[in-house]
């Protein structure tokens, strides 16, 4: 990997540069949440952000999304998509990208999310964890590849890793804005990594997890926290791995429809539910346990699917929270 | 290439197989596609009615004989608009999707198809296949009906049951609800037909065990029953196929609608199924 430092009185210069690509979307305050918004400057990111309320997914899986414009018989694809920045993502939230790269890019690729992964300049930044953030015992705290730039934060700029040709290209065309890297902001760098690793408060053991899960399909503990769960189904809508589907046709004129695909929840009740009236997942204890085995899906290539930036802890309105689910599992199978 | 979108594909027959379904015969607008389109019995297609949505739905004609049918029962929204629809108009298919029977796998075997309700459309597919392709050693058929009125290819079926052992198809069946017709029909085959559900009719049947293989689709409650009989014949787990329902979307993995199991056993019907064996229900919690 490559690594440049762009010193703090190059960054907005940078950021205007980034403006070539297209659009550039970052984390932005909105009251007392963060979201991931079109940007005109610098001045408007908020680069010391805890985590968005919507992650990255919004912008390759929409929450509504036109896949078809049908005109009678006639079927048109509606792929256009133009390049775009998305600025300040978080190494969790890259890793989550990984995984759903790994289910829409697996054959046969889902076409509009390909192209919107191939438009995509993504600008990873690092931070500081919160209470909610479990994401080092999951091993997405750092993000190696899925990324085309990197910012660590230095004391006097940025150490920036090159991770992709699209960054290289940046890096090349804007040298002027770079610097080597020294000794010393590699001892910076070095000190903010075993800083920020100590700061994890949170922890989910995943020791023997998948199996664990598995043997406590009965457990109590998931018929105590279903009834407490609400089944509103936000945990799946800001869960950046979440990525369940429903498709519909809107009519949009007389003669013309468009099919639409739209977030769907396995919070709700029609999530498995099929025609004739028969619900495979019938009651909210069956829902509930469901997406904790979705999440904790092992594959021994890539891990777990949860990747502990927690969204669902903090933005779950009766306070469930998912490492404690899963340790009180843990704990009332032996 | 979109794998999203569907083909224009012709309606050119519809036939009233009970009140509650119809059989629609389609054939691909393309004739490049029509030619090329093959699948495996087992697999499903999504029906595209633009405008309306989709709907998967399994393909219930022989891939030996063309063009392609399906047996849809008007139970939601979609399958209502279809029911609507006659010989001409167009919707779209897109597919096939699934594993499918592995049949290559049971060539030489004895086959024993398992129907209940609406489950005689994929098995059909089966049958006709193992018919036409003369490779397996004997084909049983057991068929569990509600009534005389839902015995689905009703004529296809009174056929074998009269001349099924010229094509080394044995077949019996059995309906719940008494009425004229099936007491009519008993009487004329009464080795074959009966008054009772799916198992009583291979309860006191022998099988080669050795070399069967059993094939079964019906309603979800019905699979524990028919596999503890099948298990109690002494057929192994990994001789007993079943296929599955769920509700899907898009047929190729994504929409996330159809996964089942727990952490490390998790599948996706769609594409890891629709079937399956009963050593992949053992492992796989909530697939049965």
């Amino acid at each position: 990997m490559r690594y440049v430092k762009l010193p703090s009185e190059n960054f907005p210069e940078f950021f205007e540069k980034l403006k070539e690509i297209g659009k550039v979307y970052a984390p932005v305050r909105h009251n007392s949440i963060y979201k991931f918004d079109i940007v005109q400057d610098l001045s408007e990111v908020a680069l010391d952000y805890t985590r968005t309320l919507l992650p990255p997914k919004k912008f390759f899986v929409k929450p509504r999304d036109p896949m078809f414009k049908i005109k009678g018989e006639e079927i048109v694809e509606l792929i256009e998509e133009k390049s775009f920045v998305l600025f300040g993502v978080h190494s969790c939230d890259i890793h989550a990208l990984k995984i759903l790269d790994r289910v829409y890019l697996s054959e046969p690729a889902d076409p509009y999310y390909k192209a919107r992964r191939e438009k995509a300049f993504i600008v990873g930044i690092s931070c500081m964890p919160d209470e909610y953030c479990f994401c080092k015992s999951l091993g997405t705290h750092f993000a190696m590849d899925g990324f085309d730039l990197f910012l660590h934060e230095l004391p006097d700029g940025w150490l920036v890793r090159v991770g992709s040709i699209k960054g290289h290209e940046v890096v090349w065309k804007n040298q002027e804005l770079f610097e080597e890297v020294t000794e010393e902001d590699i001892k910076n760098f070095k000190e903010f990594e075993e800083k920020r690793s100590k700061s994890f408060k949170r922890e989910l053991s995943k020791e023997g997890l998948a199996d664990i899960l598995d043997l406590a399909f009965g457990s109590r503990v998931w018929k105590k926290y279903a009834e407490k769960c609400l089944g509103c189904g936000n945990c799946t809508l800001v869960c950046p791995t979440c990525r369940c589907y429903e498709v519909c046709d809107n009519w949009i004129k007389a003669y013309e429809s468009l099919r639409i695909r739209r977030y769907d929840s396995c919070f709700m009740p029609t999530h498995g539910l099929v025609a004739g009236g028969h619900n495979f997942r019938q009651t909210r204890l069956d829902r509930f346990r469901h997406r904790y085995y979705c999440k904790s899906y092992f594959d021994p290539s890539s891990g777990f699917n949860c990747v502990g930036c927690g969204r669902c802890d903090e933005f779950c309105p009766a306070k469930i929270e998912h490492v404690k689910v899963l340790e009180e599992v843990r704990e009332g199978l032996i | 290439m979109n794998p999203y979108k569907s083909y224009d594909a012709r309606i050119i027959e519809v036939r009233e197989l009970t009140p509650r379904e119809k059989l629609f015969t389609l054939k691909f607008l393309d004739p490049k596609i029509e030619e090329s389109f093959t699948f495996i019995p087992g697999q499903f297609v999504i029906v595209d009615i633009r405008g309306y949505g989709e709907f998967p739905i399994s393909l219930c004609s022989s891939p030996t004989r063309k063009p392609i049918q399906l047996c849809i029962r008007r139970v939601g929204r979609l399958t209502r608009f279809i029911h609507k629809l006659s010989e001409g108009d167009v919707v779209g298919i897109r597919g096939p999707y699934g594993n499918g029977f592995p049949l290559e796998k049971m060539e030489g075997s004895t086959l024993i198809l398992v129907a209940g309700g609406l489950g005689m459309a994929p098995l059909r597919s089966v049958l006709w296949y193992a018919i036409d392709s003369g490779k397996f050693e004997k084909i049983y058929l057991y068929y569990g009906t509600k009534s005389y009125e839902d015995i689905l290819f009703r004529d296809e079926i009174i056929y074998l049951l009269k001349h099924g052992e010229k094509l080394n198809c044995h077949v019996k069946l059995a309906y719940e609800v008494e009425t004229p017709s099936c007491v009519y029909l008993e009487k004329g085959f009464s080795e074959k037909v009966c008054k009772g559900l799916v198992t009583d009719l291979f309860r006191g049947e022998h099988f080669d065990v050795e070399n069967s293989y059993a094939l079964i689709c019906g309603p979800p409650v019905m699979y524990k029953f028919v596999i503890k009989e099948l298990l109690d014949k002494g057929l192994s787990p990994g001789r007993i196929y079943m296929t599955l329902e769920r509700r899907m979307r898009c047929g190729i993995g994504k929409c996330g609608h159809c996964i089942v199991g727990t952490s490390v056993s998790i599948k996706y019907i769609c594409k890891d199924g629709p079937v399956f064996s009963y050593w992949d229900a053992l492992s796989t919690r909530g697939l049965i």
